[in-house]
């Protein structure tokens, strides 16, 4: 009885009918199936989970003395009162400026193209349109971020050029700027947020916008209405794609950023490389963490609570009681 | 909405371009340009540091790329297939690796990997290549393990049902029925798992060995010494190499009937 109820649980999880899964006799096929899973899970948390979760014992630890790097015999929150001082808070708020801004710029560019890649863009180009916006994504990540230097040069060719037409008085002053982080992620990031989005807007058929222009809705309203909500998972996919490792990234504005850059992940391998304080780190790689899980959290909630009075109209509008 | 397309196309691959240019650089300084000519590319073999690094880089993402790709298959087919009261905590478990940055993974792996080879004398641990294996294969095998879970969810079982009806023993129904069933994903997996791999600077630069310093470290530590046009110069050639690659696997994927759009989805881990 309890198997089979595991069964059924186990099959709604999958959202499959749960015939397949509950018919008798049939469980003699789970056991070797499920030791399948069990080399990741050993993989992982033996390079994971026991790494991470000692990072986060050393956070409650100290640094004893000049040459120690940490030490747990006396346990406290005091590292984490140093992480969030005022000289390395100012470093988190610049990394979630740079993190936020980035995302919302990524989200205004790429909403607007992988709508028109999905629906828009000729069809037979479309694969080698999408294969196109993956180039820059195979491309080592470095390398792209050092393409930018040269663009970005005072002295550089698009410097110049933009001399010439008039734009700019004086040279180029972007590099090592705040402006040029900004840049760089949008740049490094864009391919992680046009791929699910695309996806997305791919799912929603020509045979519902249809529908809508049919019973009298216009562009915006369909897009709005119909187009957006249904591309929902594939947003928050995107978002969630860009913003994490987006946080965490201190290549990009090392490369670009210079000494003004400054981001928490630089910060982080600082403590551990230079200033070998192994515990104030640790504290600060959680903060990260859960500055990342928060704002992402925090940013669901208001997306939820946002749409809700749109969400309620539909409800009121179709008269659909859940 | 066209235009704008065309102006993105161009932000994505200005950097790329430039790059493709400046490996032609004559010059002393890769960012200062100078005059046209193959310098670079003829420099690169008489310095045996970059090669060491280029191929210390295609050891650790070839390894790490079958590693993850082999866990991620094995996991996601077990998802997709035989869930149990297992599967919460494993996705969990998958979130969390793929929501932790690189910067942790790499200030946790470094003292946990000195702890493995140091101090339980785990010799392996004290290998270069397989330090960067470790390290390289922890996101990766989450990546796999999602691309093939959500390629298998999408498939009827009724074929492996049939196959098992048919007293097909467990391990050939996998080999000969799941297998070649979830194979696109598989391949697009493994493939991501490699780039992933030499994409992979931050946690790399931490837990790297001296004498095996991958390609990205190398790069980094140029980034802050100076940079020649040397470096612009393996990016070209990897580059082709990469999209070589690529055109190859989505020539297979294309074989087995997938279509474009399917293709550039799969890989795109979609």
């Amino acid at each position: 009885m309890t198997t089979q109820l595991e069964a059924i649980g186990a099959a709604a999880l999958q959202s499959e009918p749960p015939s397949a899964a509950s018919a008798p006799g049939r469980d003699w096929k789970r056991l070797p199936r499920a030791i399948l899973a069990f080399p990741a899970w050993a993989w992982l948390i033996a390079f994971f989970l026991a790494p991470v979760g000692m990072v986060i014992w050393f956070s409650f630890g100290y640094k004893p003395g000049m040459f120690g790097t940490h030490a747990n015999d006396v346990l406290s929150l005091d590292r984490y009162a140093e992480a969030l001082s005022p000289t390395f808070f100012a470093t988190f708020q610049n990394t979630l400026w740079v993190g936020v801004t980035g995302t919302l710029i990524i989200l205004a560019i790429s909403v607007p193209f992988a709508y028109w890649l999905a629906l828009k863009a000729p069809m037979r180009h479309r694969g080698i349109l999408l294969a196109m916006v993956m180039i820059p994504f195979w491309t080592n990540f470095l390398i792209r971020t050092i393409g930018w230097q040269i663009i970005l040069a005072p002295e550089g060719f698009f410097s110049q050029v933009l001399q010439t037409l008039g734009i700019t008085d004086g040279p180029l002053e972007i590099m090592f700027t705040r402006t040029a982080v900004l840049i760089g992620v949008v740049y490094n990031y864009l391919p992680l947020m046009v791929l699910p989005l695309f996806v997305a807007f791919d799912r929603v058929t020509l045979s519902l916008r249809e529908a809508s222009k049919d019973l009298g809705a216009g562009r915006w309203s369909t897009f709005l209405h119909i187009t957006l909500p249904l591309a929902k998972p594939g947003l928050i996919v995107g978002v969630l794609l860009v913003y994490i490792p987006l946080m965490g990234d201190y290549i990009t504005a090392t490369v670009l950023g210079g000494a003004k850059g400054n981001m928490a992940g630089q910060m982080v391998a600082n403590q551990f490389q230079t200033a070998q304080n192994w515990a104030l780190g640790s504290a600060m790689a959680v903060v990260l963490i859960l500055t990342i899980l928060g704002t992402a959290a925090l940013a669901g909630l208001i997306a939820w609570l946002g749409t809700w009075p749109m969400r309620a109209r539909r409800r009121l509008v179709l008269g659909v009681e859940k | 909405m066209r235009a704008w397309a065309v102006l993105v196309f161009l932000f994505l691959f200005a950097p790329i371009l430039v790059i493709l240019i400046y490996s032609f650089n004559e010059g002393r300084l890769l960012v200062s340009w100078d005059h046209f000519g193959f310098g670079s590319f003829a420099a690169i073999v008489t310095k045996p540091a970059i090669r060491d690094a280029v191929v210390v880089s295609l050891q650790t993402g070839i390894i790490s790329a079958v590693l993850a790709t082999v866990l991620g298959t094995m996991a996601g087919v077990a998802l997709a297939r035989r869930a149990g009261r297992w599967v919460p905590w494993f996705l969990g478990l998958l979130v969390l690796v793929t929501v932790t940055p690189e910067i942790v993974d790499a200030v946790a792996l470094l003292p946990w990997l000195v702890f493995l080879g140091q101090d339980l004398g785990l010799g392996i641990f004290d290998n270069g290549i397989a330090r960067l294996v470790v390290g390289h294969s922890l996101f990766s095998t989450a990546v796999v393990t999602y691309i093939v879970r959500s390629r298998l969810i999408g498939l009827d079982e009724s074929l492996e049902e049939a196959a098992a009806d048919l007293y097909a023993p467990p391990l050939r129904r996998f080999t000969q029925i799941t297998l070649p069933l979830v194979m696109p994903a598989v391949l697009a997996g493994g493939l991501l798992a490699f780039t992933l791999s030499l994409d992979n600077t931050i946690v790399a630069a931490f837990i790297q060995v001296s004498g095996s310093t991958p390609w990205p470290v190398y790069v980094l530590s140029a980034v802050r010494t100076g940079l020649r046009p040397e470096i612009a110069a393996v990016s070209t050639i990897m580059l082709v190499l990469t999209l070589g690659a690529i055109a190859l696997v989505a020539v297979v994927l294309r074989r087995s009937g997938d279509s474009a759009t399917d293709i550039a989805k799969t890989m795109g881990g979609a």
